[in-house]
């Protein structure tokens, strides 16, 4: 009984809920709409202010004012023809460095990977690719007559050093020649404890001690003496502190 | 018979009667009420449908209409590479109700004039008692000055936006642009040609753009500028123009006004002399009727000789020569020397028909066809036009057209002899190339190259020579005519130019009206001597924007004239 009287009620109450929520999404749909014609007019009217901005820029720079300035404050005035250069080329050429022969500069020589050495069939002597028989590296080497005296010093000074934290030598590994303090190479008087060049590293007689001379670079290998054909061995065996 | 009658029908009982009435009364009561009820109810349904309409379809309360897209007042105006040359803004405006005004006048007045100096206090003290409804104070204020005024607090004072053409280049180009009147409608210029596409609401969104490039238009100003005022010349025209499209790159006139705020320009300033003004111009003529000339075949080319005497008697007048030869010359000579004499002969035998026939073909004895309205009608002998005038027009004397006019027949020339009408409008989808008329042969055009560069490599127009550049052209120097006379001293120079000669592609005039002599110049005012510099510096400039490479190697095909040419003189004087 009491679902047939209120029948009615439920059916009104139903048709009002219905009627709301179609409102309510048609409010949703007008507020969403004011909300992009919002975002539209702020649109517009950031370009109005873009238009008025670039329009006092280029009022300012005007190109009677950029004139002004060129021809009467900077002086400047147009390229002549001659300043003109064709092409990328010519361009390149005009930057190109002044080549100076730098009397001090320590004397470098390139170094460059030997290709693997072919070894030579029994019997027969070693020959460079032209076929003539190939002498010694060692006895293409000009020794100089003056030997300087080398000085040893005990790799053990640099374990006498106070030891210091090192953050950074401690991500790598700590190769046996190299001190565990990177920072000491800077001191001027640690020099004669300085270790070994990393180059250096896989010689272990040369990392124990380091003579005080000048270190010279020099190839182990002479690039311009024709490739020997047992070079390994012969490398070995070059003197590399002169 | 007299006892009262019963009544034989009793009668309808009070009450009765009553009940009745009422009900009939109630039926009605019932009837207007629901029809109230009805006419009320639809009015609530009509509310409320609305009302659902309205939520379900309508709009919000804030809308803007058209705010979408940005649309000016009034449509912009660019040069060929984008850059604005005519804007509208918004810009403040003061103004004043003195009717409204609350406070004390005489203190306002003063603090008015304090802020605005261009009127007195008291100017400032009777605008404000007189019972006027509205007065400017200032348009196009500078926003300092509307905080300034606003910080008065006067309530009678009106600060209010409203859209006001900018000019950003202020004199640039400004006989081009024109301006705009107080209302808002173009005056002049583009502003007037193309004033229903600027306002129109349908197409003043897209911006006009003219084929006038700012860089080049600005070293042309400059250049002529300067040569203008170290003359001490009254005015100065230039145009540069495009030989294959007829576009005009850059058009100027001095002395010039600034469009902004254009009141202040003297009528002088507002004429435009490259497009309204029409001159003598002399010796840059020539080309024209030696083109003519070959072109008909009285000229076989530039070896033809002619007999140059010092004087020339013809129809009953003399012909002179700044530098007479006195001896036979050829064609080329003539032209490298602007020989009057040999140049009226070369007239006189291509005749008096032909020569307006051809004048008519390139669009001489008409105004110019660019969109622009201020322009001139060219000036000519008119029914006077016999023998000797055909001579005078053969060296241009006798017919006045504007410089515009002149960059135009040089274009027609050098474009392997089509003309196309020349345009302020860049040539693009939205404005395609007209299209052209045939005038001279090509044939004709590619021989006047080498003739042309002739006259700056070796003759007259040696000054105007860039290097790398390939100038080629003509000066010349007409005497301008004061009280009905030709002035002896008093002259009109122009040079026009094409470069590179070699591919002909842009063409200049410049000319100097009045140019006065200076120590460096000798005494001299000949077109050589002033506006031939002025050629030589813009196309230095210019040429590189324009994209022509510096060439030093590269020249016209010199041989066809130079076995003509005896003794090549070394000086410039003469035009």
């Amino acid at each position: 009984m009491s679902t047939r009287s209120f029948g009615s009620l439920f059916m009104v109450a139903s048709c009002a809920g219905a009627a709301l929520g179609c409102y309510l999404v048609s409010l949703r749909v007008a507020s969403e709409r004011a909300a992009l014609e919002d975002v539209e007019t702020q649109i517009v009217s950031t370009q109005s202010d873009l238009r008025l901005l670039q329009t006092e820029i280029g009022t300012r720079g005007r190109l009677s004012q950029l004139e002004r300035w060129n021809a009467g404050v900077f002086e400047l005035s147009a390229p002549a023809a001659t300043q003109f250069v064709p092409n990328g080329f010519e361009l390149a050429k005009l930057a190109q460095p002044e080549r100076e022969p730098d009397f001090h500069a320590p004397v470098v020589l390139a170094a460059a990977p030997a290709p693997p050495p072919q070894k030579p069939q029994l019997g027969q002597p070693a020959t460079d690719e032209s076929g003539a028989p190939v002498a010694a590296p060692i006895a293409l080497l000009h020794q100089a007559s003056l030997k300087t005296e080398t000085r040893e010093v005990p790799a053990k000074a640099a374990v006498a050093l106070p030891e210091r934290p090192a953050p950074k030598s401690a991500n790598k590994p700590v190769t046996a020649a190299k001190p565990a303090l990177p920072k000491s190479v800077d001191k001027p008087g640690l020099a004669a404890a300085k270790p070994a060049p990393k180059k250096s590293v896989d010689k272990p007689a040369l990392a124990t001690a380091k003579p005080v001379t000048k270190h010279i670079e020099i190839a182990k290998v002479d690039p311009l003496a024709p490739l020997p054909a047992k070079h390994s061995g012969h490398s070995k065996d070059a003197p590399t502190g002169r | 018979m007299n006892a009262p009658q019963p009544a034989l029908v009793a009668p309808r009982p009070e009450r009765l009667r009553l009940v009745g009435q009422r009900r009939q009364t109630l039926a009605i009561m019932h009837q207007r009420l629901m029809f109230g009820m009805l006419v009320y109810a639809g009015l609530v349904a009509l509310i409320a449908l609305r009302i659902l309409y309205l939520a379900a379809f309508g709009d919000h309360a804030g809308r803007k209409e058209e705010l979408t897209a940005l649309i000016p007042d009034r449509g912009d105006i660019l040069d060929r590479d984008d850059q604005p040359l005519a804007r509208t803004i918004d810009a403040w405006t003061i103004a004043v109700h003195p009717t409204k005004v609350i406070g004390d006048k005489l203190a306002l007045a003063q603090k008015l004039a304090q802020l605005m100096p261009e009127h007195t206090a008291g100017q400032y003290f009777a605008l404000l008692r007189s019972n006027k409804p509205f007065f400017y104070l200032r348009r196009r204020a500078s926003p300092d000055l509307v905080e300034a005024v606003n910080a008065l607090g006067e309530p009678g004072l009106a600060l209010e936006r409203e859209p006001d053409r900018l000019y950003p280049q202020t004199t640039l180009a400004a006989h081009v642009l024109g301006f705009t009147n107080i209302d808002g409608k173009g005056a002049s210029g583009v502003e007037r040609a193309f004033d229903a596409e600027l306002s129109n609401p349908e197409t003043r969104g897209t911006p006009i753009v003219l084929s006038i490039s700012s860089k080049v238009q600005q070293a042309l100003e400059a250049e002529l500028g300067d040569a203008m005022q170290h003359f001490s010349a009254i005015g100065a025209a230039g145009v540069v123009m495009d030989v294959h499209t007829g576009e005009v790159l850059a058009m100027t006139s001095m002395p010039s006004f600034n469009p902004n705020a254009p009141g202040q320009g003297t009528p002088d300033q507002l004429f435009n002399r490259a497009t309204q003004g029409v001159f003598e111009l002399g010796s840059t003529f020539k080309p024209f009727t030696l083109a003519m000339a070959m072109d008909s075949g009285t000229v076989s080319g530039p070896g033809q000789m002619f007999n140059c005497p010092e004087v020339l008697p013809a129809y009953g007048h003399l012909v002179h020569d700044t530098h007479p030869f006195g001896r036979m010359c050829s064609v080329a000579e003539i032209m490298m020397e602007s020989s009057n004499i040999g140049m009226a002969q070369i007239a006189d035998k291509l005749g008096t028909e032909r020569q307006k026939a051809w004048l008519k073909k390139m669009g001489f004895l008409d105004k110019p066809e660019i969109e622009l309205k201020e322009k001139g009608r060219p000036l000519t002998p008119g029914s006077r036009w016999g023998p000797f005038e055909t001579m005078n027009i053969g060296f241009g004397q006798g017919i006045a057209v504007a410089p515009l006019q002149l960059a135009m027949g040089y274009a027609t020339l050098f474009d392997g002899g089509i003309y196309h009408p020349p345009t302020i409008l860049k040539i693009g989808p939205g404005h395609p190339l007209a299209a052209g008329r045939r005038v001279f042969t090509a044939d004709t055009s590619y021989r006047m190259r080498s003739l042309l560069r002739l006259v700056v490599m070796r003759g007259t127009g040696k000054k105007a020579d860039a290097p790398g550049y390939r100038v080629g052209g003509k000066t010349g120097t007409a005497q301008k005519v004061i009280g009905g006379h030709y002035s002896k001293s008093i002259n009109l120079t122009s040079f026009a130019g094409v470069f590179p000669m070699d591919d002909p592609r842009y063409v200049i005039v410049v000319m100097l009206d009045e140019p006065k002599a200076t120590p460096e110049t000798y005494g001299f005012t000949t077109a050589g001597w002033n506006v031939a510099p002025v050629v030589s510096r813009t196309v230095s400039r210019i040429a590189p924007m324009l994209g022509i490479a510096p060439d030093m190697n590269r020249e016209p095909n010199m041989s066809e004239v130079l076995p003509y040419v005896q003794d090549p003189k070394q000086d410039a004087k003469k035009d």
